[in-house]
């Protein structure tokens, strides 16, 4: 690891999982760094009420799930009992135990942690308030911006009431609610949604798209929507909510759309999850040279360099996607930036997006969605589950995975799998993507029997049989090349 | 069945040579590894062996003629499998045999598409097709009717855009790059390099972009595929029309959710949707040339490039599925760094129409003179220094005079050249960075620990450099047997690529023709030259010992003028004043040679 020469002082604001990467990397690179947020420990919404909580949460649910399954295999459980407290403290124990341990490695970095929230006075210099009270003025060589994104709240529907929850309020596991209306098909709603119904909720969800997680590829997002048909008490698709009113004992929600059947109905709860927005409104930014595009991330270069050329931005404000692990990647390409690394560039070619469902939803690279789009050559090759030994021993078969392959080098451009364990499969077509592989390398590769990975390298030899190719129409392979 | 035979791999960096000798014609039967030409390349003259037995056809070439590796040299008539080929294979088959090149595949025929394949009927030019278009050669200017072609710059399922260039073309004027009139992809080349044609000729065909390229026209194909794949791939049309379009209305193209305009009466439209966008690279596709995510490269290389300041998509592949791979990075790092050079850009230079103050006459350069231009194009770049000294060689003069017939017995010459190749393998021992190499991308010097010392000799056609091996292993006498023997093979054209690489000094010696001092330029990637003038006796001042004034007097001695360039980059001048006047001391006392080397 190159040390920088001098010692530079940098702040980064916020400490969810792209701000601690950059500050942790920063220290270790001999910087030195103060890492500013208003939880206790660094962690940000990830760690505290995004995707560990929420995952917790889900491991138990599948717990259930498939306790409840086994019933076909000859082995019956009497149906589950909640201790709520126990859950919710098992859930809460998960999250202090890797803040705490974040905290920790922060202070063995010897990172100043302060508890508060940064205002600019300029371009280089913060004020903090501090959480225990009292300000501090300090100026940097560098600050990061790491400030994350929230919930989007709908007015109308986002009503102040115990009962309208966003994420944060649904991981706090309130109560479980007889029945819960899920606005949003995405992949929040849908996650929270599959725990309350494991839980024993009536869960519905209303999408005002025409499918669930819209934007993915519809061929993975259908067995997820067969499997959420049953466990899920309704799937209102093509609907808007148009009203949302607090009555005694529930929330009456007026629906609208072609396909609404019941036009009103009452809720025990409602979880709001449309979409998340940037926390760009930092205190005195205007003192700055940043600047914000229309939909109000923070505008950045490829080293993740804000206009300003002291401030960098990293994670959900500097754009989408918004994801932890983009997150992390770019805070580590902007500390080698300031480290004064020529190679750091954020130029990943396949991120990975991963639903935590039932079935799970994973998929990287080019989809086959965007292709079409783009009216880009592809080739796709398929492996249904149904022939994979290790899906049948897990009696989950509805799973499929696809590769989706440049037809004329044969490079693997994008993947997308669904079933069990796909959130841990995705990372080997990540890396194939990366290494730019074609489609004979997976297929050489010997991948371990009886798994659930062979169903990669058996799409790939499908890819080079005649039973999987799928031809894409005339018109969208002459403009590819 | 006939196949097309191209100019094979013939070793690294060799990627062309001039046709010195056809040994086979139309009609004769050959077998397989049988020698089907001599070429003359820059390294050496190879004899290209065929890669199959059968009876020649056709043949493509004409002595004279440069070839390039992959261009097509003649059609072999197989032995029995020969004319009676359905119809139904034959469509499915021109892209194994046309797999290698453009050329090849224009040289077989139009590749024919399927029947079933609608949009691109391939037929002759001017078929009247919507959608195809012939590319005939365009007037060149006043009283040109033709010209050589010199290189086709496209090849067939290339996308090209209107005033591309597609091909350059030598008429009596000069060499002109020739613009596409349409914009397209490439289905069909009409021409080869070498060729001669005339304005009005059929080029090229290009299809307008919203077709579909026929499959068996397709040469670009990474490894042959089987039959079987190739009908296979024959067959998708026709199946994509029976499949319109797959799984309509179900995938919302991305962006609609993204849309304000879509989303419910929010106060936040801005706001994003909760499901993460993957907005990867490999979309981005501009309509020229490559992107970044079109390059395979692995992340660590694609580091390296931006590391050492190089556009990952100037980088040519070597590697395996066309990756990138480290030493393709640091080989471009280096020719660029070359090339960069204000001198590189030299040959771009338009020349005036001599032809307009007198008779001209245009001679092509051959192989040895094309490979002494671009080496002395890349040396360009080496900041050279010039060291001159002289050796007293009045002893050593003496010693070869007494042993010269020995060496003529074993059939050498003791020349200078011999001695002073001994002597030089005893300075890199020295000093071993005369013998080293720069690597400036990874900015490291690479030191070799073997002495091969090239040694310049004169040819009929120009420079030649062979190579002598592990010269610190042998004695003079050999030297002097070798050196001979090797510039008899150069001569004869005899030498073999082998005899021409390795080297890590050079020794050039002009003495016998004649002259002082001059400044050699080095022969890159080495770093140091030694030149050699014409050995003269010459009154050299002996001062009295004791005498502190210009007491004493004159003797003659014979003086042998030696030139040291080096390349300033890793070599200061002390280190070569050090180093010239160790080789003058050996060239006035060989015993030194024995002593130090």
């Amino acid at each position: 690891m190159k040390k920088v020469p001098e010692k530079k002082t940098i702040a980064v604001i916020g400490a969810g999982p792209g701000g601690y990467a950059a500050a942790f990397l920063a220290a270790d690179l001999g910087m030195q760094v103060t890492l500013i947020d208003r939880d206790p420990n660094p962690g940000g919404v990830c760690l505290y009420v995004g995707c560990i909580p929420s995952k917790a949460l889900l491991h138990v649910a599948a717990l259930i799930n498939e306790s409840a399954h086994a019933k076909e295999w000859g082995v019956s459980f009497p149906s589950p009992k909640i201790d709520l407290e126990k859950l919710r403290g098992f859930k809460n124990n998960v999250v202090g135990k890797l803040t705490g341990g974040l905290g920790q490695l922060s202070k063995q970095r010897k990172v100043t942690y302060l508890r508060g929230t940064a205002a600019f006075m300029d371009s280089r210099t913060l004020k903090v308030q501090k959480l225990e009270g009292g300000a501090e003025q300090l100026r940097f060589d560098n600050i990061i911006l790491a400030t994350g994104s929230r919930p989007v709240r709908i007015p109308g529907v986002s009503i102040d009431s115990p009962r309208v929850m966003d994420s944060t309020g649904a991981l706090d596991l309130p109560d479980i609610p007889k029945s819960l209306l899920v606005i949003g098909g995405g992949y929040i709603g849908l996650e929270l949604g599959t725990v309350y119904a494991a839980l024993g909720t009536k869960v519905s969800v209303v999408e005002m798209m025409p499918g669930l997680l819209p934007g993915a590829d519809r061929d993975l997002v259908r067995p997820l929507a067969q499997r959420v048909q049953k466990s899920f008490a309704a799937v209102m698709l093509n609907t808007k909510v148009a009203s949302v009113k607090e009555e005694k004992g529930g929330i009456r929600v007026r629906f609208e759309g072609p396909e609404v059947k019941e036009l009103e109905q009452v809720f025990d709860r409602v979880l709001v999850s449309v979409g998340r927005r940037p926390n760009s409104e930092i205190d005195g930014l205007e003192k700055t040279g940043v600047t914000k595009n229309a939909r109000g991330f923070i505008e950045v270069d490829l080293q993740r360099r804000t206009n300003d050329p002291a401030i960098y931005a990293i994670g959900d404000v500097a754009g989408e996607p918004m994801l932890a692990h983009k997150a992390s990647h770019e805070g580590r390409v902007a500390v080698e930036a300031i480290a004064g690394h020529k190679g750091a560039s954020f130029e990943p070619r396949a991120i990975p997006a991963v639903v935590f469902t039932d079935p799970e939803i994973a998929w990287c690279g080019l989809t086959e969605t965007q292709a079409e789009a783009e009216k880009r050559a592809i080739k796709v090759a398929r492996f249904p589950w149904a022939a994979s030994g290790r899906a049948v021993t897990l009696d989950r078969t509805e799973g499929m995975t696809k590769l989706i392959i440049d037809p004329e080098t044969e490079r693997l451009l994008g993947a997308g799998i669904v079933g069990p364990g796909a959130g841990e499969l995705i990372a080997e077509c990540v890396l194939a993507i990366e290494m730019s592989a074609v489609a004979s390398d997976i297929k050489l590769s010997i991948h371990p029997h009886p798994t659930l990975s062979e169903t990669i390298m058996e799409s790939a030899e499908s890819y080079f049989g005649q039973a999987t190719h799928i031809y894409r129409p005339a018109s969208a392979r002459g403009a590819g090349g | 069945m006939s196949t097309e035979v191209t100019l094979p791999e013939l070793g690294e960096n060799v990627s062309s040579g001039d046709l010195v000798k056809l040994l086979v014609k139309p009609g004769d039967r050959i077998e397989k590894d049988q020698p089907l030409l001599e070429l003359e390349t820059d390294k050496a003259t190879v004899e290209v062996p065929s890669p199959s037995s059968g009876t020649v056809k056709e043949v493509h070439v004409r002595e004279g003629q440069k070839l390039t590796v992959g261009q097509a040299i003649l059609s072999l008539e197989a032995g029995d499998n020969g004319a009676q080929r359905p119809a139904a294979k034959r469509q499915a088959e021109p892209e194994p045999s046309a797999g290698k090149t453009a050329a090849a595949s224009a040289a077989s025929a139009p590749a024919p598409a399927p029947g079933a394949m609608a949009p691109a009927p391939s037929e002759g030019p001017g078929s009247g097709q919507a959608g195809r278009k012939a590319v005939a050669l365009p007037e060149l200017g006043e009283n040109i009717a033709s010209g050589d072609l010199v290189k086709v710059l496209v090849k067939v399922g290339d996308r090209i855009e209107k005033d591309q260039p597609i091909i350059e073309i030598e008429t009596d004027k000069a060499t002109v790059e020739v613009p596409s009139p349409e914009a397209g992809t490439v289905t069909e080349i009409a021409v080869k390099a070498g060729q001669k044609i005339n304005v009005g000729d059929l080029i090229l065909m290009v299809s307008s972009s919203a077709e579909v390229l026929p499959q068996g026209g397709l040469p670009e194909q990474p490894e042959p595929k089987s039959t079987e794949n190739v009908m296979a791939r024959a067959a998708e049309p026709a199946q994509a029309a029976e499949e319109p379009s797959v799984r309509d209305g179900e995938a919302p193209a991305r962006g609609t959710w993204e849309a304000p305009a879509e989303a419910p009466a929010q106060e936040e439209p801005a706001a994003a949707r909760a499901l993460p966008n993957i907005a990867v690279m490999p979309a981005r596709r501009p309509a020229s040339g490559r992107s970044p995510a079109d390059v395979a490269a692995a992340p660590s290389v694609r580091q390296l490039a931006r590391e050492i300041g190089i556009d990952i998509t100037d980088v040519e592949a070597t590697g395996r599925g066309g990756r990138i791979t480290f030493d393709d990075v640091k080989r471009h790092a280096r020719e660029s760094r070359i090339s960069a050079l204000p001198g590189a850009a030299a040959p771009a230079l338009p020349l005036p129409d001599f032809a307009k103050w007198g008779e001209i006459e245009r001679q092509p350069m051959n192989a040895v003179r094309r490979a002494t231009a671009r080496q002395m194009q890349y040396a360009w770049a080496i900041p050279h220094v010039t060291q001159n000294d002289k050796a007293d060689t009045t002893a050593l003069e003496k010693l070869r005079q007494r042993f010269s017939e020995r060496a003529e017995r074993m059939g050498g010459k003791l020349t200078t050249t011999a001695v002073a190749l001994k002597i030089v393998a005893g300075a890199l021992k020295v000093f071993p960075r005369f013998a080293a190499s720069l690597d400036l991308a990874a900015e490291e010097v690479i030191l070799k620990k073997y002495v091969h010392i090239g040694v310049a000799v004169d040819t009929e056609r120009g420079l030649i450099v062979p190579v002598i091996r592990d010269v610190d292993k042998k004695n003079i006498l050999e030297l002097s047997v070798e050196l001979a023997e090797v510039a008899e093979r150069a001569r004869n054209r005899k030498l073999g690529p082998q005899d021409l690489e390795g080297g890590v000094f050079t020794i050039t010696n002009l003495g016998g023709i004649g002259g002082t001092f001059f400044s050699p330029i080095i022969n890159a990637p080495q770093v140091a030259i030694l030149g050699i003038g014409r050995s003269q006796w010459e009154p050299v001042f002996r001062r009295e010992s004791g005498s502190d004034g210009a007491k004493g007097h004159f003797e003659p001695r014979l003086l042998l003028p030696l030139s040291l360039s080096y390349d300033h980059r890793i070599i200061d001048g002390a280190d070569a004043a050090r180093f010239l006047r160790w080789l003058a001391e050996a060239f006035e006392q060989p015993f030194l040679l024995s002593l130090e080397g």
